[in-house]
């Protein structure tokens, strides 16, 4: 048992944990940040997978073609919103079931990225770090925060941009108003499935955005393998934080801390079961649905689809 | 948290008493709407395959020798389409009650291991073998699969119906679960690995004994292709399963929970009970198809090995959704799947990559889609306009 | 928009429709309908549900396009394809069945749906502005889920006059307020009108409330204007008359009409109330308290009692409890404490199917929600609380399920196109048919009937009303919660009061008090009533 707790205080008080745990966090914080206003309006938008996928590998082609990072990352969040045009369209303009919509998809996109990336075999590095002067020094987390590849610096301002958006705009009013009751929204003379579109494809836009940090600014090589169901962590973040982004954030930095830890436990040369941790971050992950998704209002009209004159 | 599941949509297309209605007016145009859509799916595949360098015709050649034409070869479709049919099966079901599970390949992987377990363990070191006869330490096996692949799913169930927990997320993130607990297994000597001699084998040389011959499912032999009778059993399955589904009052009760939970809870069905016992069902089809996967043959040779699962479970359940959750449609669906399968095995030769199959299976999903949520909405306004202002 | 000056009488009218015509497929909602709307009066459109009033206001609105015909606001003609266009004209409405959305606040809502910048402030300045001026009492901040439903209508009120409009429709305004404050309503409409020089149309399907508060009366019937009156000139007989297109009893079907009945002698009248019961209750409800998701004490220690053949009429405003007492009848809500008892035996409360085990009988306010499935067909619907009386051994017996289900189609006189129809594809009287067939068919030992006629044209209003009479006749006691006074004054013997989740008030038909009855919808209590429970 001591050495349970001489491994918690030395993975707790090592930064590269904090940094990494950023690192992790910040990818669902990409995907978060979209998707809460995807649910808000009113749907469950599980291709988020797929989007993180696509725009990865879209991410990835855009620099190999380029060699610029930032448009590798402007691709890639082409591709996220090309992936929801394909999403937002068939559930919302079709009425098409949206969870098999999403699934199709996110297999598409696997199927897609891997078939083409034997094709391009696109060839990439992870962006430099480079640190923000002052805050970079604070201790524990200031590495972690502020000394990053600088495709993470994004999600500083996504954060509070996407809460005035929906917030602060007449267009989050209507978005809010679709997923809570799109019967009155409908009769006020607010068009719902177009907001709900536009929900996804925020979401689209974002979680490819994410991708494209994932490869530019995490790992640099692209792998089919490389999201793991790390867009459906996102997802539960979302309905861990009460669909508020205070609360989804604070789930991201969650998971993205549990990811973390549990390389740094073996790395810093601490014995653990293998497949335990590789099985962490989802084990965490349901269990903190388990204790945090009843009490949580969702938004009303979540996952229904919505047909004028048809209740 | 309630997710209300729009398989309303899915639900008005399935063959019952309800649809023949529908299905008269305008038939014509229905078929020309799902050939169209699905010609439309290949054409794309096609295409992406000539834009890749690659030949299409070439492609559809290889396909077809690998799944049918070649020696041997439908033989080996119809084993794998097996587990497909059974986890298409099981997919129906929790469709039904309205719930939305996605983790079939977890459940599956699971239930394998469960039956690997019983049938090496329980069956030698109790000596079962001596006292019974093998056929049924094979059925017990068997079942075990099944009641593993239940037991997983259920896991994702108690979530729902106590927690509120979406079971989409709880599935699909029991799938990564499910795959490190078994690997677990297959490391230890007390669970499911061989028992070596010191040296530490590398991962993919890992894994369990190899079932012994009368553990196996016994196999038929046809004109050169030879199948487990797993095949027939699977189909009397489904049998089973079309009438209890389309013509049992139990299956009537299910149906109306996924359609109307508020309506069937006044009537007598809860939906903790009903759903529970889908969801069961569900990962009991996925753990069965696990199992005879394992003692079927086809699959790794008698073996657990890591990755067992293969993404079967995940197939199984696009079959179901290609298959609108009509259990009949479900076995000519997860032949074309299985198809597909053995026919990309012959794919290496022209320098396609595998992948397309798995393109070419999620633009049928999606392409497949588009017929029902037309009709869906037109015949909603077609009744709108009828009904319209007369009370 | 600038209002124009001008009498009642000035040349140009507010808003005209010259031979607007709206078919939905096969059905004419409006055929070829001419109607003139003046300032400075209030025009009354009463028709009966279905005659196409609705939909005619819908065009107006641009909720539906017209299929021909022209539309003149102030002398021009206009094309309004959207509620912002209709805005932008100067029409705006007071829907009958809300248009807001409840976890927002109320000045979230009233800016919803508006173009332009995003001013909160500037909106709450508004929203002060016209709650003093109007006497509405309104709190911009206040989350309207926490607002009774007769405050929640003066939001919609005040999200229509922000907009300054010049014509006003309010559509079937009265279902959700209490005599008083519909009293209220009405001051609201002439200092409207007459103050301010607007055009106001109330859409109506009650003969008392379009004779007590309009200038002049258009009669709509089967989509066409069949007459035009002044109010001063018009009387009851005549209007139902022109409503209906027959001689109608108003004896008979005064409460389709809208018209309270009390007024009309009821002596001689078959099915005179009978005020002694023998015997126990059939349906005994015993304080209890229940939840609901918004509110705690939605049902606040209820107790009630009905007998075997009686109807109890409970009359209350919409949210006062009405929804969650048909939910705990329906097995669908949990009590937290108290009981119900059916035929002297404790029925569990929240278990799947056990109210309808133990003879409980609901035909709900909406069906869509816990009453049909409306995907399944007629026949499956028909018996899908009692699949058993149908099924052989687990399993469907087709031959004799459509055998019942013709009998009991033609017996409810269900009009669809087979026992096998998608049940979506039958209207909404037909709909309510088929439940009703259901419950009934089952020997039910009490019957819960909530809203049953809403939204029903008088003849169907009529059928049920009298398969109602008919359950009382079998011995069926029978709980009938409803927003219509006058149809709690028709059908009830005995008639409770239903106000924030308790019953404050109890009274036999035959001794109604309106006034009295009215207050205590309003929140007033009863001293007898508190006494004896």
């Amino acid at each position: 048992m001591g050495s349970f707790f001489t491994a918690m205080g030395d993975v707790l008080s090592n930064e590269v944990t904090f940094a990494g745990a950023v690192r992790f966090a910040a990818l669902l914080a990409f995907c978060a940040c979209g998707e809460t206003i995807a649910e808000r309006a009113g749907t469950l938008n599980i291709s988020v997978e797929g989007m993180i996928l696509g725009g990865a590998f879209a991410g990835a082609c855009g620099y190999h073609v380029t060699g610029s990072v930032s448009i590798g990352l402007v691709c890639a969040s082409a591709s996220g919103f090309l992936i929801a045009l394909i999403h937002a369209n068939l559930s919302h303009r079709l009425a098409a079931n949206t969870f098999v919509v999403g699934l199709a998809l996110n297999i598409l996109v696997l199927g897609m990225s891997a078939f083409l990336a034997n094709y391009v075999k696109p060839s990439t590095r992870a962006a430099h770090k480079f640190g923000i002067p002052v805050l970079d020094d604070i201790p524990l987390v200031g590495q972690a925060f502020f000394y990053q590849p600088w495709p993470l610096y994004l999600i500083y301002p996504l954060i509070p941009f996407s809460w005035w958006l929906l917030y602060r705009t007449r267009w989050g009013l209507e978005i809010r108003a679709v997923g809570e009751n799109p019967q009155s929204a409908d009769v006020s003379g607010i068009d719902v499935n177009k907001r709900r579109r536009q929900g996804v494809y925020l979401s689209g836009l974002t979680s490819g955005l994410g991708g494209g940090y994932l490869i530019l600014g995490q790992i640099g090589r692209f792998d089919d393998a490389m999201v793991g169901g790390q867009g459906f962590i996102a997802i539960a973040a979302v309905i861990f934080g009460g669909w508020t982004f205070r609360g989804a954030i604070a789930g991201c930095l969650l998971f993205g801390a549990v990811n973390s830890f549990r390389l740094s436990l073996p790395a810093l040369g601490h014995e653990a079961n293998p497949e335990f941790l590789s099985a962490l971050p989802f084990l965490v992950t349901i269990l903190t649905m388990m204790l945090f998704a009843h009490r949580t209002r969702q938004p009303t009209a979540l996952a229904q689809p919505f047909i004028r004159g048809l209740k | 948290m309630t997710i209300t599941n729009d398989l309303e949509v899915e639900e008005s297309r399935s063959v019952s008493p309800s649809d023949r209605q529908t299905l008269a007016s305008g038939a014509g145009f229905t078929v020309l709407l799902y050939f169209g859509c699905f010609f439309g799916a290949v054409t794309l595949s096609a295409a992406l395959v000539q834009a890749t360098g690659g030949s299409a015709t070439e492609v559809f050649g290889a396909l077809l020798d690998g799944s049918v034409r070649a020696r041997g070869r439908w033989g080996q479709t119809l084993g794998i389409s097996v587990p497909l049919i059974l986890v298409g099966l099981g997919t129906v079901f929790s469709g039904r009650a309205g719930l939305i599970n996605i983790g079939q390949e977890g459940q599956l992987y699971f239930g394998s291991a469960v039956a690997c377990y019983a049938a090496l363990r329980l069956g030698d070191s109790a000596g079962w073998t001596e006292v019974f006869p093998g056929p049924l330490v094979l059925i017990f096996c068997l079942v075990a699969g099944a009641l593993g692949g239940a037991f997983w799913a259920g896991i994702a169930g108690a979530l729902r119906y106590w927690r509120r927990v979406p079971e989409v997320l709880t599935t699909l993130l029991l799938v990564t679960v499910a795959a490190q607990v078994v690997g677990y297994g297959l490391r230890k000597d007390w669970l499911l690995a061989v028992p070596r001699d010191g040296s530490k084998a590398a991962w993919r040389n890992i894994s369990t004994a190899q079932l012994p011959p009368d553990q196996r499912m016994p196999r038929i032999e046809v004109f050169g292709n030879s199948f487990p009778i797993s095949v027939v059993i699977v189909l009397a399955i489904t049998a089973v399963v079309t009438v209890v589904l389309t013509r049992s009052v139990w299956g009537f009760r299910l149906r109306m929970l996924g359609l109307n939970s508020r309506t069937a809870h006044r009537a007598g069905v809860a939906e903790s009970r009903y759903g529970m016992v889908a969801i069961f069902i569900s990962g009991g089809f996925a753990g069965l198809a696990g199992a005879m996967m394992l003692t079927g043959g086809d699959f790794g040779n008698y073996h657990l090995t890591p990755g067992f699962s293969v993404n079967i479970g995940f197939d199984g359940l696009l079959v179901a959704l290609v298959a609108r959750q009509m259990p009949i449609v479900v076995v000519p669906t997860a032949l074309v799947f299985a198809g597909l399968r053995t026919g990309s095995g012959f794919l290496a030769a022209t320098g396609v990559e595998r992948e397309i199959t798995k393109i070419v299976q999620a633009m049928l999903v999606l392409a497949l889609l588009i017929p029902p949520a037309i009709l869906f909405v037109r015949d909603r306004r077609r009744a709108m306009t009828a009904t319209k202002s007369r009370t | 928009m600038s209002l124009t000056a001008g009498t009642a009488e000035s040349a140009v009218p507010a808003v005209e429709f010259r031979g607007v015509n709206k078919r939905f497929g096969a059905i004419v909602a409006c055929d070829d309908v001419d109607l003139v709307l003046h300032r400075g009066r209030i025009h009354g459109i009463l028709g009966e549900n279905g005659a196409g009033k609705s939909t005619l206001m819908k065009v107006l609105i641009g909720l539906v396009p017209r299929d021909s015909g022209t539309l003149f606001v102030d002398g021009i003609p206009v094309v309004i394809s959207d509620p912002l266009d209709a805005a932008r004209y100067g029409i705006g409405m007071v829907h009958q069945h809300f248009s807001l959305v409840e976890p927002l606040t109320v000045w979230e809502n009233v800016m919803l749906g508006d173009e332009g910048r995003f001013d909160p402030l500037e909106i709450r300045r508004r929203i002060g502005e016209i709650s003093e001026r109007y006497g509405l009492g309104i709190e911009s901040e206040a989350v309207v889920a926490d607002l009774p439903v007769g405050l929640r209508q003066r939001v919609e009120i005040i999200k229509c006059l922000r907009r300054d409009p010049d014509i006003i429709i309010f559509d079937e305004p009265t279902s959700v307020l209490t005599p008083a404050e519909s009293e209220q309503l009405f001051d609201v409409l002439r200092q409207a009108v007459q103050e301010e020089n607007r055009a106001v149309a109330l859409v109506s399907h009650k003969l008392n409330e379009v004779l007590g508060a309009t200038d002049e009366i258009t009669i709509m019937r089967s989509g066409r204007v069949v007459d035009r009156v002044e109010t001063r000139e018009a009387d009851a007989p005549g209007l139902a008359r022109s409503m209906v297109g027959r001689e109608v009893s108003l004896r008979s079907s005064g409460a389709a009409l809208g018209l309270v009945v009390k007024l009309i002698d009821k002596t001689g009248v078959e099915d005179a109330a009978v005020s002694e019961y023998e015997g126990n209750p059939v349906l005994t409800l015993t304080d209890l308290v229940v939840h609901s998701n918004d509110r705690k004490n939605a049902l606040d220690t209820l107790s009630l009692d009905v007998h075997a053949g009686e109807i109890v009429g409970v009359a209350g405003v919409e949210g006062n409890g009405q929804e969650e007492l048909t939910a705990l009848m329906s097995s669908l809500v949990e009590a937290v404490s108290g009981s119900v008892s059916v035929d002297g035996r404790v029925v569990e409360t929240g278990v799947a199917g056990s109210m309808a085990r133990a003879g409980v009988a609901v035909v709900p306010a909406d069906r869509h929600d816990s009453g049909v499935v409306l995907n399944l067909t007629v026949a499956e619907n028909l018996f899908l609380v009692e699949p058993e009386k149908v099924s052989r051994r687990g399993l469907w017996d087709s031959g004799l399920m459509t055998r019942r289900a013709s009998e009991l189609i033609s017996e409810f006189e269900i009009q669809a196109a087979g026992p096998d129809a998608p049940l979506w594809s039958l209207s909404g009287g037909n709909q309510q048919r088929v439940v009703l067939a259901r419950e009934l068919s089952n020997n039910p030992k009490v019957l819960i009937a909530s809203q049953p006629t809403r939204g029903l044209d008088v003849g169907a209003i009529e059928y049920i009303s009298n398969r109602l009479r008919g359950a009382r006749r079998d011995g069926v006691g029978v709980l009938l919660i409803s927003n219509e006074l006058e149809e709690i004054l028709d059908l009830a013997d005995r008639i409770v009061v239903l106000f924030r989740g308790k019953i404050v008030g109890e009274m036999l038909r035959s001794d109604v008090d309106l006034e009295h009855l009215g207050m205590l919808m309003g929140g007033a209590i009863d001293d007898l009533v508190e006494n004896s429970y």
